[in-house]
């Protein structure tokens, strides 16, 4: 299944340096971000995760992409109903209630 | 049957429970179609599945108006009722169980994944959402969640309920509806940044409509 080889590598990659800090430092605050963008976290957890993302770029990159996929759900838009479609449910409801 | 016009909460919108007919029914259905409508529609791939789900969701809610207590916004009971007639499209059209996202399927393993982005180069998210492409690939995004991920995210992202709320629609605690909206939100970037939508955006159709 994919979910449990994805899990499976994800465990087997070594821990290793890079931008000078330990990889387990961008997991931890990559677990957080939603917590973070939603302003959940105290403020000292807050200054830790935003010093973490001045020093790594690839965190950095992370985060302003998932604030974008939230923002893209925030704003998407839908049509709406036309009045025809909206009557004929209506009419649909009605008629399912007088003879059920 | 208690009558709810008599209730002693009088911020709460209540529908009177002595009046399962069709003008409570019709009071409901006016003020309350559009958003589950919209509702409907993020959750369903087809607009004809949007139709058939918002029209189970106030046969239902006709039905129900009797129990109706009160002591939630009837915009929150319907959305319960909506969620789980959804459910019930989901399971009938679909049979098969809901996976597990694991946090750890959205961990980057190297640079290059963390490095993924999505690439609206500047636009703001109403600009970038011009793009038909983009509207697309976000929709189908969507609707490749599991159910019990999609329901939260569209609940909380996309209807802006609170988690609170969105706990009470779905029976789950405040910290289950964070960890599902997590691995959601973390799901959707994941399908956004994998699909060749880098193209269409950089090469100028970032306004194109459709």
């Amino acid at each position: 299944m994919r979910t449990t080889s994805r899990a499976m590598t994800t465990r087997q990659t070594p821990v290793h340096s890079h931008h000078g800090h330990s990889k387990a430092q961008c997991l931890k605050v990559l677990r957080r971000l939603s917590a973070f963008l939603d302003d959940e976290l105290s403020v000292s957890i807050c200054q830790e995760i935003r010093k973490h993302l001045g020093a790594c770029p690839n965190c950095e990159v992370f985060v302003t992409s998932l604030q974008q996929t939230i923002s893209f759900c925030r704003c998407a838009d839908i049509p709406s109903l036309s009045p025809a479609v909206k009557a004929r449910i209506r009419r649909e409801i009605l008629k399912a209630v007088r003879y059920h | 049957m208690k009558n709810r016009r008599q209730s002693r909460r009088p911020r709460r919108q209540s529908v009177p429970a002595d009046g399962a007919n069709a003008k409570a029914f019709d009071r409901l259905y006016r003020a309350h179609v559009d958003r589950i409508y919209r509702f409907a529609q993020r959750l369903c791939r087809r607009v004809e599945d949007a139709q058939d789900l918002v029209q189970d969701t106030f046969l239902n809610a006709y039905r129900g108006l009797g129990q109706f207590r009160g002591d939630a916004q009837v915009s929150t009971w319907l959305y319960r009722i909506a969620t789980r007639a959804s459910l019930r499209l989901r399971r009938k059209r679909k049979g098969e169980p809901d996976r597990e996202l694991s946090l750890d399927e959205f961990i980057p393993t190297s640079d290059g994944e963390f490095t993924l982005q999505i690439p609206t180069a500047g636009l703001t998210p109403e600009e970038a959402l011009q793009n038909k492409e983009l509207r697309r690939a976000l929709h189908q995004a969507i609707q490749k969640l599991p159910n019990k991920y999609r329901l939260v995210l569209v609940l909380r992202d996309m209807e802006g309920l609170t988690a609170k709320e969105v706990g009470a629609i779905m029976g789950l605690n405040e910290r289950a509806v964070k960890s599902r909206l997590h691995r959601a939100r973390l799901f959707v970037r994941r399908e956004l940044s994998a699909r060749g939508i880098e193209e269409a955006i950089s090469h100028g159709n970032a306004m194109q409509g459709g």
